[in-house]
């Protein structure tokens, strides 16, 4: 348990000081950029086919890739994990950076309807 | 995370809630800095307002434009020629500002008259120039003034002209960002659509919220020019009011300075479904990282890479010469908006200093979000400085060097702090890879300079070394080095031209087929 907080932690912090596309404005924003970029990510990670249909995918799409490969360079422990694995690791960095940008965030202007 | 109070404004108890110190083991949601909110009064602030925001930061960089302040010629003044942002077209923007000159009898009477005179006057002292941006200020915007209703009256009679109105006087925000995000509204509303622009590669892009200080807009359309990428229109450094009015047509918005300039990359995403992508032109490993982006978006990674690897080699033994050396060196990182997530982590990183305060004048809670999670614990993060504060901060944290504007940035002078210019630049441009060079050099430059050695020392009590010798910056840097960095053949000093931006405009790019 300890071993996979420590990996989010890390996970977690690659994110918040090299990445920007969390940072988006509005809440449904950031939410919409969490999902979907960590999404593809954990889709790059495990192998699986990422669906680059619109031009909207395509830039999501980018953002995962250099994450994914940023992380496999870093993180040499990640090859070893299994499938299921990587999900539940990924879904929990999702859920922590969720907290952190949106239902934990102090940023009032997140809700602001007059933004 | 505890909120930090300043002595000097404990007589002002509602700053306390606008400074945070990043305490171990604290994330974002322990406490954030208040931010974008009216300056308490008693408080002396170091922001602009938002017709600054709007003309100074956002409209006058656009190249080929006369830009007229409608209002007192003061208005104008300050936002005249005290950021660099350079173009080439001979800096028309830099060169020449204009004002209607309104006086108290405008105010009794209205200035609608004088204003239509000074706009024909000045489309025809500049014969050339077609375009113009007119800036509401607060007196003509409280008398009523209807800016659009002249310049639609002029466009009727001049059809060669077209005229860009940008209601945003003084009073319209907190501070210069509510002028940012009227311009930005403005623009897309107006102008964007108004113009088919020709299209000529397969990978076309607007760059957005990037302002040309110094050259930096004409470093990075270098990399895309040499990847073929066609960049339709800058948002607004060295940017044409024409190009600017054809933003619909590009395939991606790649933005820089999300402060100033998202506004429009969200209208755009909205309105014609353009995606954003947020990339960094500062920093070798962030700069690396956005070209990737861009090229992987568009499916020519290997253009980038290539860019990547050729500057990399270039120009990494020269950053990492001044790493060496400026390895620990305390930094207080005081721009204005952007900047202080831009550089905050990879400063520290790069060039191996510590920043140990953050501070923004007008920047929101979201850019105090992204330069708190970027800096290292123990930082100082402040809203919306006064004077005072940014004293009693340098006093207690005793940095090595700032980076802020000229104002504070004078006022750390007379502490014997040295600063480096965070908007226009000292040696600029920054952004690039040997634009980071030159950044490192400028801070190497600042920290060791022999005058600001001697600066320290106060000829009416302090005893003059009148036996000792002149220092040089590089035996006050090198003393402390192991001889293997000192007599590196890999390091090395910054090795290019004073000016890096010149030759660019002479370069010639290879064609790809479309």
């Amino acid at each position: 348990m300890e071993d996979l907080k420590e990996r989010i932690a890390l996970l977690e912090d690659y994110i918040m000081k090299k990445c920007l596309w969390q940072f988006h404005s509005r809440a449904w924003d950031r939410k919409d950029q969490n999902e979907n970029i960590l999404t593809r990510t954990r889709q790059i990670l495990c192998g699986e086919h990422v669906s680059l249909e619109t031009p909207a995918d395509r830039c999501f799409w980018v953002d995962a890739v250099v994450l994914a490969d940023a992380y496999r360079e870093r993180f040499p422990w990640l090859g070893a994990m299994a499938k299921e694995q990587i999900t539940d690791l990924l879904q929990a960095v999702h859920e922590r950076l969720d907290y952190l940008t949106i239902t934990g965030s102090l940023n009032l202007e997140l809700t602001d309807q007059h933004y | 995370m505890p909120y930090h109070e300043f002595e000097c404004s404990k007589c002002i108890p509602e700053r306390k809630k606008h400074a945070v110190v990043k305490g171990p083991g604290e994330d974002l949601t322990h406490a954030l800095p208040l931010g974008y909110l009216n300056t308490i009064p008693g408080s002396i602030s170091e922001r602009g307002c938002a017709y600054c925001g709007a003309k100074h930061v956002i409209g006058t960089p656009m190249k080929d434009v006369i830009h007229l302040s409608h209002g007192p010629t003061g208005c104008t003044y300050d936002t005249w020629q005290t950021k660099r942002y350079i173009s080439d077209n001979d800096n028309f923007q830099l060169k020449y500002t204009f004002a209607s000159d309104v006086k108290e009898k405008h105010i009794v009477f209205g200035a609608e008259k004088v204003l239509k005179q000074n706009i024909i006057e000045a489309f025809k002292a500049f014969p050339d120039i077609k375009r113009m941006t007119i800036y509401q200020t607060c007196a003509t915007a409280l008398i009523g003034d209807d800016v659009d209703a002249i310049a639609d009256e002029v466009m009727e009679e001049m059809p060669e002209v077209d005229i860009f109105v940008c209601n945003s006087p003084g009073f319209a925000g907190p501070s210069q960002s509510g002028g940012h995000h009227k311009i930005n509204i403005a623009w897309i509303k107006k102008k964007v659509g108004t113009v088919e622009p020709k299209i000529t590669s397969d990978y076309v892009i607007n760059y957005v919220g990037e302002y040309n200080i110094q050259g930096d807009q004409e470093v990075m359309l270098d990399y895309f020019k040499r990847m073929g990428v066609q960049v339709l229109s800058t948002f607004t450094g060295n940017g044409s009011y024409d190009e600017l009015r054809g933003m619909h047509r590009a395939h991606l918005n790649v933005l820089e300075c999300a402060r100033s300039a998202e506004y429009i990359c969200n209208e755009l995403k909205v309105k014609y479904g353009i995606p954003r992508l947020d990339i960094e032109g500062f920093g070798f490993e962030p700069l690396s990282s956005s070209l990737r982006k861009i090229g992987l978006f568009f499916g020519i990674e290997e253009r980038a890479q290539a860019i990547i690897d050729e500057e990399t080699a270039r120009w990494k033994p020269e950053l990492d010469w001044y790493k060496e050396r400026l390895k620990g060196k305390k930094v207080c990182l005081w721009p204005g908006g952007s900047k202080l997530w831009h550089w905050a982590h990879v400063i520290h990183e790069e060039m191996g200093v510590e920043v140990v305060s953050v501070y923004t004048k007008f920047g929101h809670q979201g850019d105090m979000e992204k330069g708190i999670a970027r800096c290292e614990e123990g930082a100082l993060a402040v809203d919306d400085p006064n004077e005072l504060e940014g004293l009693e901060a340098m006093m207690t944290l005793k940095p090595d060097v700032i980076f802020t504007g000229k104002r504070p940035g004078e006022v750390a002078k007379k502490i014997r702090v040295p600063y480096l210019n965070a908007h226009a630049y000292h040696n600029g441009p920054y952004k690039g890879y040997e634009g980071w060079v030159r950044f490192a050099r400028d801070i190497y430059n600042a920290i060791y300079s022999p005058i600001h050695q001697l600066a320290h020392l106060d000829i009416s009590k302090d005893e003059i070394p009148t036996g000792a010798g002149f220092q040089t910056a590089k035996m006050l840097s090198d003393v402390n080095l192991s001889e293997e960095v000192v007599s590196s053949s890999i390091l090395r000093q910054y090795t290019g031209k004073y000016d890096s931006v010149s030759d660019l405009r002479k370069k010639t790019y290879p064609e790809f087929k479309q």
